[in-house]
């Protein structure tokens, strides 16, 4: 593996901070899930329809896009098109000049994270205000998010406190999360009002209305698409659905998936700008299409990620991202679901060791809403690197020597019969904390001491 | 731009199917749901709908009331009770502005902390416990986003069972710049995943259920059939 991820997860790992937050919140996640799927006994047909659902637009991806273009532009609306991340920030960026923009607020988006958003409209020197409470932290501790539901999971109720009292005008004593809460809430409502265009992602796109729906639990996509003079919308091409119907069976599976509710608070279908006589909403409305990759991955065999619906349930059950959290990936998207998209998005290059990273255990698959295959995609990431001859050599060689004896059975054993005493010579109470070649493993956790005899040996004395 | 549009489509390659079999799979697909729905809806919707708002898990407020006219006083109690003066923004809604507010003085511009403000909303939605509302020149958005408390009016005839009866009513009417479902008041669990209310919008929902007046001889059915308002 690279030295640039290793480091990120060594820091990761010697965090305590870190990894108490992450249980925290990943924790509760995993528990309310659990209860939701239990109270819904037909969950398992629930994601085969889900599933279904997101290929039949994946195979029809042409037909559902010029609808949803046909129909919002019939709704009033204006609709771009980027193939990449700079084409989207540069439509976005030049409305905001055309518009005069001084303030912008913008309710979050992972799309808006992976096309670099927040960069750009620094670089073009306008006001952004993030209002989502997590990305508000985020924002203020000029950080990134570590997790695509739970962007701030990776601060402590400690630490957002000494960012609220340097940074808000009236914060008090914020003893409770109760009281940092509320000192947000005053902190961004006049920016709220005062904002110039308002900017939101987009969970789906409705083919049949041309509507764009968000869902949030704290209200602030509506706070930042009604006020404002302009809304712009940045979403994915795969978002699409055919119809309000289709996306009402997936919201079942995307909220209980992500917070374990049956619905977010706030589920709102955005369509046009505001009507003639409407007491309020935009009067520009913009959809910012983005293909960045999505049509690469349906001819190179990644069409099933494209179901993905961005609940996050894969990162809170990863053993992996439990431990090193979302920083240590190094992309937008972190955990297994970032491991598949991090090389489509950054080149397998430069991510090679996300698709690494992971026991192949399952749990992502199987707490997957859609049933995405993500083991057998990581594993085909893992085969694409070693033929495009991305591993270094002494993995590769490593490997060889490991072939060499595998299919010699003979040879293994009388291995595996040597070097299992002299492991367990390191071994204190059936954990080894230290041993020479294993401090990549030793440094952060013990290693359980191997049985005495292997268990080919054991089979053998059995069977006599 | 078009170059753009251009790219993508070509990248996706001429559609294989005809629009009229793709029509038809995607509401094969619809077929499916109602066999696979958590199946949570009871005979009476608007019980149903009324259990799930104010069950634990949404943990909103709620009451029924016989006749819209029992209205303001319920809104009166409310306000006695959460200690707030009488004093709150009225959606301008035909049905709440034909209602005997005295007591109370109301307005019809939200401030931007605006402490009570009081909708109606067309429908509601059994299932999920979601009040629907559809934006409009008597349905500003903000209303449902900016008060402190916000008190919802919802007829208890007005519930539909599911998720999919929503969808139904509305791609049978003209769709709104905003349909807003809203499913309980806002909340966050953005610090340590710890749920704290009012994050942004509302702090607390409650919701008042108008059964009809029924006149003197007659004996209310066993199963009102829903009726969602489509007035607007
Ligand atoms: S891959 Fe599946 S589990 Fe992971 S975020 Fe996407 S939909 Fe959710």
């Amino acid at each position: 593996m690279t030295t640039a991820f290793i480091e990120r997860s060594n820091r990761a790992l010697a965090d305590r901070n870190l990894k108490l937050a992450i249980d925290r919140t990943t924790g509760t996640a995993r528990t309310k899930r659990a209860a939701a799927v239990a109270a819904w006994p037909q969950f398992e047909s629930a994601r085969d329809l889900g599933r279904d659902i997101k290929d039949h637009v994946t195979a029809n991806l042409a037909h559902y896009l010029s609808e949803f273009e046909r129909n919002a532009i019939a709704s009033g609306a204006h609709v771009h098109w980027a193939r990449t991340a700079q084409e989207a920030c540069d439509i976005v960026i030049g409305i905001c000049r055309a518009e005069d923009a001084r303030s912008v607020t913008r309710a979050k988006s992972m799309l808006g994270e992976e096309i670099g958003l927040p960069h750009a409209m620094a670089d073009a020197g306008i006001e952004r205000v993030e209002t989502d409470l997590a990305e508000h932290i985020v924002q203020l501790a000029g950080d990134t998010p570590s997790h695509i539901v739970w962007p701030a999971l990776h601060k402590t109720r400690e630490q957002v406190r000494e960012l609220f009292l340097a940074h808000h005008t009236d914060p008090g004593a914020l003893a409770t999360v109760e009281a940092m809460v509320s000192s947000a809430r005053r902190q961004l409502r006049q920016k709220f009002m005062a904002a110039d265009i308002g900017i939101s992602g987009a969970n789906f796109l409705v083919a049949d209305t041309g509507s764009i729906c968000t869902v949030t639990n704290e209200g602030n996509a509506e706070l930042t698409t009604t006020p404002p003079r302009v809304h712009i919308v940045t979403a994915g091409i795969e978002k699409l659905v055919p119809s309000t119907a289709h996306a009402m069976s997936l919201l079942r599976l995307l909220v209980r998936s992500a917070t374990g509710a049956e619905l977010t608070q706030y589920t709102t279908f955005h369509c046009g700008p505001k009507r003639v006589g409407d007491a309020d909403g935009p009067e520009a409305f913009h959809i910012v299409l983005v293909d960045n990759g999505r049509t690469k991955m349906l001819t190179e065999g990644l069409a099933e990620m494209l179901r993905c619906l961005r609940c996050g349930a894969c990162l809170n059950h990863c053993v992996v991202y439990r431990q090193i959290g979302g920083h240590a990936y190094g992309g937008t998207y972190p955990g297994p679901m970032g491991a598949v998209l991090t090389p489509v998005l950054d080149g397998l290059p430069i991510a090679q060791d996300l698709p690494k990273a992971c026991t192949l255990n399952g749990l992502c698959e199987e707490v997957c809403p859609v049933k995405i295959p993500l083991p057998a995609m990581l594993r085909g990431w893992r085969e694409r690197a070693w033929r495009d001859g991305l591993e270094p050599q002494t993995i590769r060689n490593g490997l060889g020597l490991w072939r060499f004896m595998v299919v010699r059975p003979g040879l293994y054993r009388l291995a595996t019969r040597i070097a299992l005493p002299a492991i367990r010579l390191f071994a204190r109470r059936g954990w080894i904390r230290s041993m020479p070649l294993a401090g990549g493993w030793t440094r952060h956790r013990d290693l359980p001491a191997p049985a005495a005899r292997s268990f080919m040996d054991q089979i053998r004395s059995q069977g006599r | 731009m078009s170059q753009a549009r251009d790219a993508i489509f070509a990248a996706l390659g001429p559609s294989q199917t005809q629009s009229a079999d793709i029509l038809r799979h995607a509401d094969a697909l619809l077929d499916r749901v109602a066999a696979l729905r958590p199946n949570r809806v009871g005979d009476d919707l608007a019980d149903s709908f009324l259990a799930r708002v104010t069950g634990p898990v949404i943990g909103a407020s709620g009451q029924r009331v016989t006749g819209v006219e029992s209205v303001p006083d319920a809104v009166r109690a409310y306000l006695l009770a959460q200690d707030q003066p009488p004093s709150l923004a009225l959606q301008p809604h035909a049905k709440l502005l034909s209602l005997d507010w005295s007591g109370i003085e109301t307005h019809h511009a939200i401030a931007v902390d605006e402490a009570v403000a009081v909708c109606f909303a067309p429908y509601a939605v059994a299932e999920t416990g979601s009040l629907v509302f559809r934006s409009g020149a008597d349905m500003p958005v903000l209303f449902a986003f900016l008060p402190l408390h916000h008190i919802v009016v919802v007829d208890a005839a007005s519930v539909v069972a599911w998720l999919e009866d929503c969808a139904a009513i509305e791609a049978s009417r003209a769709t709104p710049r905003n349909l807003n479902l809203v499913t309980g008041a806002s909340g966050t669990t953005d610090i340590e995943g710890a749920l704290v209310r009012g994050a942004h919008g509302p702090a607390q929902l409650h919701i008042i259920l108008v059964d009809p007046v029924l006149p003197p001889a007659e004996k209310l059915p066993s199963h009102v059939p829903a009726t969602p308002d489509t007035s607007r």
